[in-house]
């Protein structure tokens, strides 16, 4: 199939993949148990006032009836308006975006930058004791509880030895150059976290298809033609390897976006995970919609992006 | 691959990078930072009630009166209010130097645009609170003028402490006022005016120069800021690093605990204005019973509750819902019921209840007892509970649940014993109402008596506070003697804070007010 062939039908399978997501998410939100008024119920609250307040939200009438609204609105681009800030959810959400785009990028980026290497380093070296130690840190890298490592790194690296803030994600109060080193001072131990969080799997993951890769033929046929060893993993093997970190790595950016909740939370890091966790307890629906967009639109384009690069890297899953 | 998937990282980073802006400069002389764990929601007072929502817009929008520490109202914008003979009419008095921060004068005006605002597309807390409301009219820039429905002596101190005024030139028309977000531009006429907000961060308040409700017109501070950290573990270790003066929100016990001890850390305590109780539902054959309640009552065992689930930090309230913390309220002849499961057996045997099968419970008294399970101290003594009640002989089952399921249950009400807490009730002839009256929104044990229901009219309709006095104690003890609401205490809320930095808050009882409240805020002075 050609190339742009195949990217509109991956696109339309996402596109499909977006409704269903935005359906269920829907539905799914609505049979969270509990009331949203009675969530933010106030001493005084009445019957009458209730009512007053579940008309305002929209919560009065027929689910199907408010579920195609919802959809009339969406395809607007609106996401509607948060029932507790009675400020539009693009609003609420695109504040915490940047923060949560510049956190979890970093994580990204690192992630790779340490992955691919020490992947490669336990792939080449397997069973040596190099491999060992990257597989037992990747045990104990996929078992980390991140409040408890959040913690225990703000007591030693912040508050015992004064290296980072305590929380946050800036000094309130610069300007200029000072401002932006002091957003990727307060970036380090967050971003730290999460890399640990998930480094392992990417690790873990690579090491073993490498292994893999440089054991079939093609590899073989390299050896034998006098190719370094080197160029062998770098260049051969390692191309096909990637495959499926890439796919990885697609699934983990959805992740990294709404799943970086808790590591958010302990260092009181603005981004969208910490808003989508505060509308769970007060059942803001609105707020919990749009953020579920959100993150199914990542999802979906993240995988979007990792079909195609699948179908450049290797042109026979374009068959 | 390699490659792209560094670019995919580096791209996403830049483009977070490139959103964010930096803060304005500030060069304070001295600001007090505050760390809480929550956001503001909403920047529009009537509507928005979490706890960070009311410590800022408190700064910004006056109450009319305020509490003390006896949980009295005092007064603060108001300088005088009453009723008429008839009832049918209440009045106010204000101040008649304050002025919003662009200039306009504070006038009845506002208190008129904001009461009729409330009631008109009831809004938030007042509104519930103050039925009997009809018309206000501004007869003179410091005099408003209420016409009520019927003789209603909660009026004026519901609308004094709960409602916060706001300006009429600022705020759009009425009808529109609920959903007003109210998130730039701020107009306000507090001790501090709100400058900066960064979601999900930081609040930055500047103090305003014209404050009359403070010695020397202006507060001693020049700025506050309010610092969020959602974990609370953090966040005291935000305190111990100097990042923040003061935690506004009250501190577990166990936390506290360890701040306690260290240097430049001071624990402030704070009583709370509500209380911690379980509810039986009238609505279940055995629990109806009069017997039954008196039963239970007597198998808590009460000080092992305050004791060692609530560590200390907790005080009885003689099992009665008026706390001692009100204390022209409260009824001195009050006293709590006595932890004696013995009695409970023989109350239940008297009524006719035996153990046929000799399990060791009575036949058919067994309840479901209905709590949160994230509310640490009360899942702590709801086990108390249940052992207490296994030794009278009655079996309690504990029914934990996640917080918004359990909010429901409880409206629904669906449950046999509900454990739970009610946060602010200060002004008993209106919460006895609430909680207690037929058909009161939070009456969740479907309390329905006619005698109580009578003194709960008379309190209300009276407009004296020597008038309110005696009906208020009559339903308190009557709530007491039929068993309507087991009361079981009343928390001691802790706050710390740098005494090595900071001096003269000013305390005031509850959760909501405690270190953060507009006077105390006013008042602080930083050491040296």
């Amino acid at each position: 199939m050609h190339l742009t062939g195949y990217f509109l039908q991956r696109l339309a399978r996402g596109l499909v993949t977006f409704w269903f997501a935005v359906t269920v998410t829907f539905f799914l939100v609505r049979l969270l148990p509990g009331d949203p008024v009675l969530a933010v119920a106030a001493p005084g609250m009445t019957e009458e006032i209730r009512q007053t307040q579940l008309q305002q939200f929209g919560l009065d009438r027929p689910l199907l009836v408010q579920y195609f609204a919802y959809l009339r609105e969406l395809v607007q681009g609106n996401l509607g308006v948060s029932f507790l800030r009675s400020q539009p959810v693009s609003q609420v959400l695109m504040e915490r975006l940047p923060w949560t785009l510049l956190l979890t990028g970093s994580a990204l980026l690192l992630t790779v930058i340490l992955g691919v290497p020490l992947g490669v380093l336990a792939a080449t070296r397997a069973r040596g004791w190099v491999d060992q130690v990257v597989q037992i840190a990747g045990v104990v890298g996929q078992s980390l509880f991140v409040p408890s490592l959040g913690i225990l790194l703000l007591y030693t690296l912040g508050l015992m030895l004064g290296w980072f803030p305590i929380g946050g994600a800036v000094k309130s109060g610069l300007t200029g150059f000072s401002y932006y080193l002091s957003v990727l001072h307060h970036l380090i131990l967050p971003c730290f976290t999460l890399v640990l969080a998930q480094l392992a799997s990417y690790v873990l993951t690579l090491r073993a298809t490498l292994i893999e890769a440089l054991g079939e033929e093609y590899c073989d046929l390299a050896r034998a033609k006098g190719t370094r060893e080197n160029k062998v993993v770098w260049k051969h093997a390692l191309r096909n390897a990637l495959l499926p970190t890439t796919t990885l790595i697609g699934l983990q950016i959805g992740f990294l976006v709404g799943g970086a909740v808790l590591t958010e939370t302990i260092y009181a890091y603005p981004g969208v995970g910490r808003a989508i966790y505060e509308a769970v307890g007060q059942l803001d629906f609105p707020v919990l919609q749009g953020a579920f967009v959100l993150l199914a639109a990542t999802v979906v384009i993240a995988n979007l992006v990792t079909d195609v690069a699948y179908g450049l890297l290797d042109p026979r899953v374009r068959a | 691959m390699t490659r792209r998937s560094v670019l995919m990282g580096g791209v996403v980073m830049a483009m977070g990078m490139a959103s964010l802006s930096p803060a304005s400069a500030q060069d304070a002389t001295s600001r007090i930072v505050i760390g809480t764990t929550a956001d503001v929601v909403n920047f529009n007072p009537l509507v928005g009630n979490s706890r960070s929502d009311t410590w800022v817009t408190n700064l910004m929008y006056p109450r009319l009166m305020q509490m003390t520490d006896k949980g009295s109202k005092d007064p603060y914008v108001a300088t005088a209010w009453g009723y008429s003979e008839d009832g049918l009419t209440a009045w106010m008095d204000i101040r008649g130097d304050m002025t919003w921060n662009d200039g306009t004068p504070f006038t009845a005006d506002d208190i008129v645009f904001t009461v009729t605002a409330v009631t008109t597309e009831k809004i938030g807390v007042t509104a519930g609170l103050i039925p009997s409301f009809v018309s206000a009219k501004a007869v003179s820039p410091t005099r408003v003028e209420f016409t009520l429905s019927r003789p209603d002596g909660t009026f004026l101190t519901n609308i004094g402490f709960w409602m916060p005024i706001v300006p009429k030139h600022a705020f759009p028309e009425i009808g529109q006022v609920a959903a007003f977000a109210n998130d730039k531009d701020w107009v306000s006429a507090g001790p501090f005016a709100l400058t900066e907000v960064n979601a999900g961060q930081n609040y930055l308040l500047t103090a305003v120069d014209n404050y009359p409700l403070v010695e020397a017109g202006k507060a001693s501070v020049d700025e506050v800021e309010f610092r969020v950290f959602p974990d609370v573990n953090a966040q005291a270790l935000a305190l111990r690093a100097g990042d923040l003066d003061l935690i506004a929100n009250s501190l577990p016990a166990p936390i506290a605990r360890t701040l306690q001890g260290q240097p430049g850390i001071t624990i402030a305590q704070a009583p709370s204005l509500g209380w911690s109780h379980v509810l039986y539902n009238m609505t279940d054959a055995e629990l109806s019973k009069l017997e039954v309640r008196q039963a239970l009552s007597h198998a808590v065992d009460y000080e092992a509750i305050r004791a060692i689930a609530m560590q200390g930090l907790a005080n009885s309230t003689n099992s009665s819902a008026i706390s001692p913390v009100l204390s022209y309220w409260a009824d001195p002849e009050a006293k709590e019921y006595s932890f004696d499961p013995e009695l409970s057996r023989q109350i239940l045997t008297d009524a006719g209840y035996s153990d046929a099968n000799g399990d060791g419970f009575f036949d058919g008294l067994e309840f479901s007892l209905l709590y949160e399970q994230s509310a640490a101290d009360i899942a702590n003594w709801a086990q108390i509970m249940k052992d207490g009640a296994t030794k009278a002989g009655i079996k309690i089952n504990l029914t934990g649940l996640e917080r918004n399921t359990y909010l429901a249950r409880g409206r629904e009400k669906d449950f046999d014993i509900y454990a739970g807490n009610w946060a602010v009730m200060e002004e008993p002839a209106a919460y006895l109402g609430l909680a207690y009256r037929t058909g009161g929104f939070i009456n969740y044990a479907s309390i329905s008596d006619p005698d109580l229901e009578k003194l709960i009219d008379e309190a209300q309709a009276a407009t004296t506070p020597e008038a309110v006095k005696v009906p208020v104690q009559a339903a308190a003890k009557l709530i007491q003697d039929k068993v309507y609401d087991n009361v079981l205490y009343y928390q001691t809320f802790q706050f710390a804070y740098n005494s090595d930095k900071w001096d003269g808050f000013v305390v005031q009882p509850s959760d909501l007010l405690s270190l953060v409240n507009p006077l105390s805020l006013a008042s602080v002075k930083p050491k040296n």
